[in-house]
């Protein structure tokens, strides 16, 4: 082991790695969280930099260690499942905050702020009049033979006309330091746990820098999403019981499902703790039967109802869509939500702001080449090497095509996949994602990361002032799942004014 | 009100943690007794094995062997990691119904006799292995009695733990002077290890001094109105949590379980200890074993498992 050096090794180190970097080609060099082009510390990282400094390797390593134990006893964990034995990881947490400023926050915040509002709108005129296929802005056959656009849900009373009340975006951050989004998520989006947690453990970890850093607070989190979902069936119940509806403890995110209903104090329910009669839903509880009014489900669409959708699922409720449709229950996220956030329909989200709201996107796109389009298919077969290929329906990293890391036989087997169904994919340019400082085998190194934050919409649309920051943990990889070796780190927005006696 | 699928796990959890104790305490004096190679060491293997439950179990094995797998095979259901797991499984399931606290004493407890480095610890010192599992379960007891509302789902943990500890000390009594095939166990030694494994040693001798006699042991284990695991004080606390719990539910229909465990309280309660007698061991414990099994499955019928057809709204 080296002796514990005092004084800013691993920010000097860092510095150099930053510095000595170049590209190739003549792409642009990714954005750093923390360090500019030069090799100078921005402003808002200065005091972490400071903090940093005066710890030596033992000290980080012994915080690391304390985190992921942290982590480890409070049962964050994924279940490994493989051979006669199954394991539990935590998700790698790195002890290293990511920091945005206020004032880039803001434009984060309307963005994303706008865009929710626009798509929810959307999601009710397509189950609705369906306008805006009838004008042309979007194509029908697009929307109407997407795989997530729900028939079942045409017409159907929405409160507030808000379909997705939890939505957590992907952002990532260009070349030129702007924000883009990557990908809506407006199913069952998940991560808000590790948000929460990760800010626990960072309050340990660098509680003086935190305090002084005016780090916006998000602990009213599951205060705010019990009172959305609550407010959802406000205007016919006085007082709802909400109840989150999971898979199961088999299920990767079950940790959080069980976090958001002890915080909100919310019965946990499964599938089968739930009985529909005369289209009313209840629960089972040791005094009887109970009734419910709303359920945070975090169960996949096709899953929650057999008798409507999937017919082989056990995790739903037989009835619970009659039971909706009916008005009796209201089912948050609601079904159908899916068809918003679809690979194909992304790229025409700019020009659905514009036909709802009269707006400009606040926040761009990445540039997206619908294959269905023959002019832009041939553009994509032609680029294969410099894109990025994505079949509409996957997510989670898989069945995409990463052009310039692929050889040449993996991109002529993906083009004839991608000629025998053009519908099924997108491409787009490589992006690149900013790199933050991440503590790696004990020496600070960059690692390439994006953005979640989680947005709530009921009566009215609330961005948290927090998000879920994603790491790539594989040197130079962009893949940020956690299903592939991501991990994950706490974000502090910065702007929360200090609070006196 | 509470989900009957979390008050099922809360009730097992409690069973399960009270049984992973149990063994705990059984295979560290079997050990202790065994360490001396006399017949009364030999009486003790066998009526520990004979607790233990199934017959077929350490047949071949020596003593430490038996602990051994008793205690870390993960395969053996009866094991005290199989336990462990299980209950830690259960409060997984209900993990937003117990308190962080609680939840991480568990969690903690299960981490360490799974972990790579559990089967290390038992070699190196197997009483010091077991009794930190005893002394971390009394933790979680603690906390779970320290920060968890003492409410319904409270009533559901304790009645697991005290059903589960009136059938793992009647089953002892069972083995030891209830078995009419084999005599009672009348060794001096077997007795004390028995007392050890009734975690009743300290008491006895406060209560009876140091005069260890069978029948003594069975008045104290049976009808002690204090002690905490005598079949009375158990039977006791069954029959007033059941009576808590029917206070959060509203349909005729719970009578049954609280009307079982009040008849089974009663009748330790005014049993004529005067005239206690060794051959009574095996009637009055076989009584205390079946009433138990009762009021379980009345538990499920009244709370977990009821008809829906009962309780749909008119």
């Amino acid at each position: 082991m080296s002796p514990t050096v005092k004084g800013g090794k691993f920010t000097v180190g860092y510095r150099v790695a930053i510095a000595g970097r170049s590209n190739a080609d003549s792409t642009p060099l990714p954005y750093d969280e923390m360090m500019t082009a030069d090799g100078s510390v921005r402003p808002h990282y200065k005091a972490l930099d400071q903090r940093v400094a005066t710890l030596g390797d033992q000290e980080l390593a012994d915080r690391q260690k304390t985190l992921e134990r942290f982590f480890l006893l409070q049962g964050i964990t994924f279940t490994v499942y493989g051979g006669e034995s199954s394991t539990e990881r935590i998700i790698p947490t790195d002890l290293l905050p990511r920091i945005i400023p206020a004032e880039e926050w803001a434009v984060v915040e309307a963005g994303l702020t706008q865009r929710l509002r626009a798509l929810n709108m959307f999601l009710d005129d397509i189950y609705g009049a369906q306008q805006i296929l009838m004008d042309g802005v979007v194509p029908r056959e697009l929307v109407l033979s997407a795989p997530s656009y729900r028939r079942e849900m045409q017409n159907l009373y929405v409160p507030h006309k808000a379909y997705a009340n939890v939505c957590g975006s992907d952002l990532i951050r260009q070349p030129d330091g702007a924000f883009a989004v990557l990908e809506d998520n407006l199913r069952v989006p998940s991560g808000v746990s590790y948000m929460l947690a990760n800010r626990e453990a960072s309050k340990r970890t660098f509680p003086g820098t935190f305090r002084l850093a005016g780090v916006r607070a998000i602990d009213r989190y599951p205060d705010l999403l019990l009172s959305t979902l609550k407010g959802m069936a406000a205007d016919w119940r006085p007082n709802p019981q909400v109840v989150v509806l999971t898979p199961g403890v088999y299920n990767s995110a079950y940790y959080e499902h069980a976090y958001l209903a002890r915080l909100m104090g919310a019965p946990l329910v499964e599938g089968r703790d739930l009985v529909v009669h005369d289209n009313m839903v209840y629960m089972r509880t040791t005094t009887g039967l109970r009734r419910i009014d709303v359920i945070y489900r975090r169960v996949d669409d096709d899953f929650i109802d057999p008798l409507t959708f999937r017919r082989d699922s056990s995790l739903g409720v037989a009835g619970l869509f009659n039971a909706y449709r009916a008005g009796n229950v209201v089912i948050c996220n609601a079904p159908g939500t899916g068809v918003a956030d679809d690979k194909a329909v992304y790229a025409y989200v700019p020009e659905i702001i514009k036909y709802y709201l009269g707006e400009d996107a606040i926040l761009p796109n990445i540039e997206t080449y619908l294959c269905r389009e023959p002019a832009q298919l041939s553009h994509v077969l032609a680029n294969l090497d410099k894109l990025v290929v994505k079949a509409v329906g996957a997510s989670g990293g898989y069945g995409m095509l990463i052009g310039p890391h692929a050889s040449a036989k993996e991109r002529a087997d993906f083009a004839e996949a991608i000629k025998a169904d053009p519908a099924n994919y997108i491409a787009q340019p490589t992006i690149q994602l900013s790199t933050a400082p991440c503590l790696i085998d004990g020496a600070i190194d960059a690692r390439h990361v994006d953005l979640r934050p989680f947005i709530l919409s009921g009566e009215k649309i609330v961005v948290t002032p927090g998000a879920l920051t994603r790491v790539a943990l594989k040197k130079g990889s962009l893949v940020v799942n956690s299903s592939q070796g991501g991990g994950s780190k706490d974000t502090w927005i910065l702007g929360a004014e200090e609070s006196r006696l | 009100m509470m989900l009957a699928r979390v008050a099922d796990s809360l009730y097992w959890i409690g069973r399960y943690v009270e049984r992973a104790e149990h063994m705990c305490r059984l295979s560290d004096v079997m050990l202790n007794a065994t360490l001396d190679r006399t017949d009364a060491a030999t009486q003790v293997a066998s009526i520990v094995q004979a607790a233990v439950g199934d017959p077929e179990t350490g047949i071949g094995l020596t003593p430490y062997q038996m602990a051994r797998s008793l205690a870390l095979d993960r395969e053996d259901a009866g094991s005290i990691t199989a336990s462990l797991s299980r209950a830690r499984e259960n409060a997984r399931q209900v993990r937003d119904q117990i308190t962080t606290e609680t939840w991480e004493r568990l969690n903690l407890i299960y981490l360490r006799v799974t972990g790579p480095g559990a089967a290390k610890a038992f070699e190196d010192g197997s009483s010091a292995f077991l009794n930190e599992i005893i002394s971390d379960l009394h933790m979680f007891k603690g906390a779970a009695d320290a920060t968890m509302s003492h409410g319904e789902g409270w009533g559901f943990l304790m009645l697991g733990v005290y059903l589960e500890r009136a059938q793992l000390i009647a089953r002892l009594l069972k083995v030891c002077f209830g078995d009419d095939k084999q005599s009672p166990v009348t060794d001096h030694a077997a007795l004390t290890s028995l007392l050890r494994m009734g975690c009743a040693l300290e008491p006895y001798l406060r209560r009876y001094t140091a005069d260890i006699q069978p029948r003594l042991i069975l008045e104290f284990l049976m009808f002690d109105a204090d002690f905490p695991r005598s079949l009375r004080f158990t039977t006791s606390r069954i029959a007033e949590h059941l009576a808590g719990l029917s206070g959060y539910v509203d349909h005729s229909s719970h009578s049954g379980p609280e009307r079982f465990a009040g008849r089974l309280k009663a009748r330790l309660q005014y049993a004529d200890v005067d005239n206690l007698q060794i051959r009574d061991a095996s009637p009055m414990v076989g009584t205390v074993l079946d009433e138990c099994a009762a009021i379980h499955s009345a538990i499920y019928d009244t709370f977990v498992a009821y008809s829906l057809e009962m309780r749909l709204p008119a």
